[in-house]
């Protein structure tokens, strides 16, 4: 899975460098806008992560580019401004996702699977959180190692907590994917299904919880007590 | 001048005065006018009657003069009706000729010159005013009196002049008034622009700073003042964006070292020194962001955006999700359910929800619970389960590096100040109090957005 960084300092280049490459990454990394322009012309990349302060330009206006010559390739944005005023900026302009500095080598490792797994299924088909897995092709739940006969619809509401592992997945996201645009979706229809697969869960000993956030969403988090 | 302080008003009250005095004078020199013309033809008209009664007089072969008055001239100088009186005076004073019945001078003929006007009080009562014209017959001279009783003045002249003054009055009273009228609109209209100037200046408030006086169609006596005040506000949004540049340059140069030491950290080996310093980083970070938020909202401007409290809140509360999650607390949104439409920017009052968020997760113990309330008019409430807020804190609370405990070192006092900051920027506000149950209650109070359609964001 080849990336390309696109940042300047070379201290935090060799560092990411290390960092994306155990998480399994190859990454090239360019230090000038201009240099990424030839980068991305000359090679497709799974994903790019673009620090905004460049020397020759503003990252954003790079990933501006990219988007007008119809490239789709995923952007994950770097900043170190993170202001009040520029934090929605970024996203606006066309990329995929935005990552305050400092941040977490995980986080960053986490953001761009995530983003890959958005774009194009390009990583694996398997969701892990804690000891549950989900193969999202064969629609198949494993809770340490062993399958389990989840029913399709406590699968699909855990596959959508799986892909936000560690975020608050909001319940609107649940409605669509659960009944479609059909509507008529009764108000605690949701809550139902996450009851059920709660359950579920537990008696399969899984060590992740289901948490309701109530009035935003569900949380799936690690029960390290478990 | 205090009773009048706008530029109208003083206008208007002078000008009442002016046409006061105006209203006054200008008949009265109308009739002193009209009366001098009326008096010119009463003397235009005596001495024609004056030259008239001389060409009467003929020399006579005896040395003496006759006077050949014609009866239907006669008949305007006799009876006591007469308008008229005539005296012809020899060279030696002596009344030749007199249409008076005693045969009387009409003026004693030692006091008058040729060509004077005369005037004289008889014993009657009536004003009797002439003028004497000479007429040298055979070389001598001799004097013609013609007179006019003043109480039996020309009435057609007259009539014109006594039926002026009220004529004049019914005239010119309304000209004036119309003329004041007119301009009041004039002035009102003059002044238009600079009640417009003075409208725009008001919107100028602590949310806006790129706004600008109007300087087209000003009177340019006004454009000075005008112009000096969009100048200091030039200066202002400049010292405003001078700051802004300050703090987004401090950013990168307080992030990036610490960008590098997180990624320096994170490749060490497992272990608790790794953790121990993450635990540090994610400290040091939580406070340089937080000063840098303080100092960004110092120069901050809201402008005319809006924003969805609702959905300002269910991010917040999902962002924070995880933390209160983490340690084993509850965190939940209630109140309204439906988009709360407030006059803000979605970013600044997203970081003081999550403050006030922080702050609730923070000072509620383990399986507590946050509630996050947003309700319709623009408010947030956050209620936490610790141990409230004494009413003397309530206040300092929301200062800069205000600490309830200063033994714990990771709760530096910015986040509440964020807050406070973000509720000022907006022209809000933002309260603590204790809830019954014990726990504080801290209330965002926005001010609802007044209109719809316009962008929610601002662009910086």
């Amino acid at each position: 899975m080849r990336v390309l960084l696109v940042e300047d300092s070379e201290e935090l280049v060799a560092l990411l460098k290390k960092g994306l490459t155990q998480g399994g990454f190859l990454a090239d990394a360019v230090g000038t806008a201009a240099d990424a322009d030839h980068a991305l012309s000359a090679m497709r990349y799974a994903a790019v992560v673009l620090d905004r302060g460049l020397p020759d330009a503003d990252g954003l206006s790079l990933l501006r580019d990219l988007r007008r010559r119809g490239d789709s390739t995923p952007v994950l944005v770097l900043t170190a401004r993170d202001g009040v005023s520029d934090r929605v900026t970024g996203l606006r302009e066309g990329a995929d996702d935005y990552l305050a500095k400092p941040f977490a080598m995980e986080e960053l490792i986490a953001r761009l699977q995530a983003l890959l797994r958005r774009s194009d299924n390009l990583l694996g088909r398997q969701l892990t959180f804690g000891n549950v897995a989900l193969d999202t092709e064969g629609r198949q739940v494993s809770v340490a190692g062993v399958v389990r006969p989840f029913p399709a619809r406590e699968t699909a509401v855990l596959e959508i907590l799986l892909r936000r592992s560690g975020n608050v997945a909001p319940k609107r996201l649940f409605e669509d994917h659960l009944f479609g645009l059909s509507g008529d979706v009764g108000s605690n229809a949701v809550e139902v299904y996450v009851h059920r697969l709660r359950k579920m869960l537990a008696d399969a000993g899984a060590t992740v919880k289901v948490h309701t956030v109530r009035g935003v969403g569900y949380l799936l988090s690690e029960d390290k007590t478990a | 001048m205090r009773r009048f302080r706008s530029i109208l008003g003083r206008v208007v009250a002078l000008h009442v005065v002016a046409v006061g005095v105006i209203s006054v004078l200008m008949p009265l020199a109308l009739y002193w006018l009209l009366n001098e013309a009326a008096n010119g033809l009463h003397r235009d008209s005596l001495m024609g009657q004056a030259v008239t009664v001389s060409g009467y007089l003929r020399p006579q072969a005896n040395g003496g003069v006759a006077f050949d008055i014609p009866a239907e001239m006669r008949a305007l100088y006799t009876g006591s009706y007469g308008l008229y009186a005539y005296a012809v005076i020899d060279p030696a004073g002596k009344v030749v000729f007199s249409s008076r019945n005693d045969g009387t001078a009409l003026f004693p003929p030692g006091e008058t010159h040729p060509g004077d006007w005369t005037m004289r009080r008889r014993s009657t009562g009536s004003v009797l005013f002439g003028v004497t014209v000479p007429r040298t017959i055979d070389d001598r001279t001799y004097q013609v009196q013609v007179g006019q009783d003043l109480s039996h003045r020309d009435v057609i002249i007259d009539d014109i002049v006594a039926s002026f003054f009220p004529n004049v009055m019914w005239i010119t009273f309304p000209l004036l008034l119309a003329l004041l009228l007119i301009d009041i609109l004039i002035f009102r209209r003059a002044l238009a622009p600079v009640r417009d100037a003075s409208t725009t200046a008001a919107a100028i408030g602590p949310t806006r700073t790129e706004v600008r006086l109007p300087e087209g169609g000003l009177p340019s006596e006004i454009l000075p003042l005008v112009h000096a005040v969009n100048a200091a506000l030039d200066r202002l949004e400049k010292g405003f964006r001078a700051q802004r540049d300050f703090t987004a340059d401090m950013a990168h140069e307080l992030r990036t070292p610490l960008t590098i030491i997180r990624a320096r950290v994170d490749s060490l080996d497992p272990g608790p020194l790794r953790d121990a310093l993450r635990a540090d980083l994610e400290n040091m970070t939580r406070v340089v962001n937080q000063v840098l938020d303080i100092a960004e909202l110092e120069s901050f401007v809201v402008g005319n955006a809006r924003a969805d409290l609702q959905a300002v809140c269910a991010d917040a509360v999902a962002l924070m999700a995880p933390l209160a999650v983490a340690q084993s607390k509850t965190i939940a949104l209630g109140g309204v359910e439906h988009p709360v439409w407030v006059h803000g920017h979605a970013e600044a009052l997203f970081r003081a929800v999550r403050n006030l968020v922080e702050n609730a997760i923070r000072h509620t113990p383990a399986d507590g619970s946050i509630e996050v309330e947003v309700l319709d008019g623009g408010i947030v409430r956050v209620l936490d389960d610790g141990p409230g807020v004494a009413e003397a804190e309530r206040d300092t609370i929301f200062r800069r590096f205000w600490r309830r405990d200063r033994t714990k070192p990771e709760s530096r006092g910015l986040g509440l100040a964020i807050v406070a900051r973000v509720a000022e920027t907006h022209e809000g506000r933002v309260a603590v109090e204790n809830r019954p149950t014990g726990g504080a209650a801290f209330t965002l109070t926005l001010k609802p957005a007044e209109t719809e359609g316009q962008s929610p964001e601002r662009q910086p």
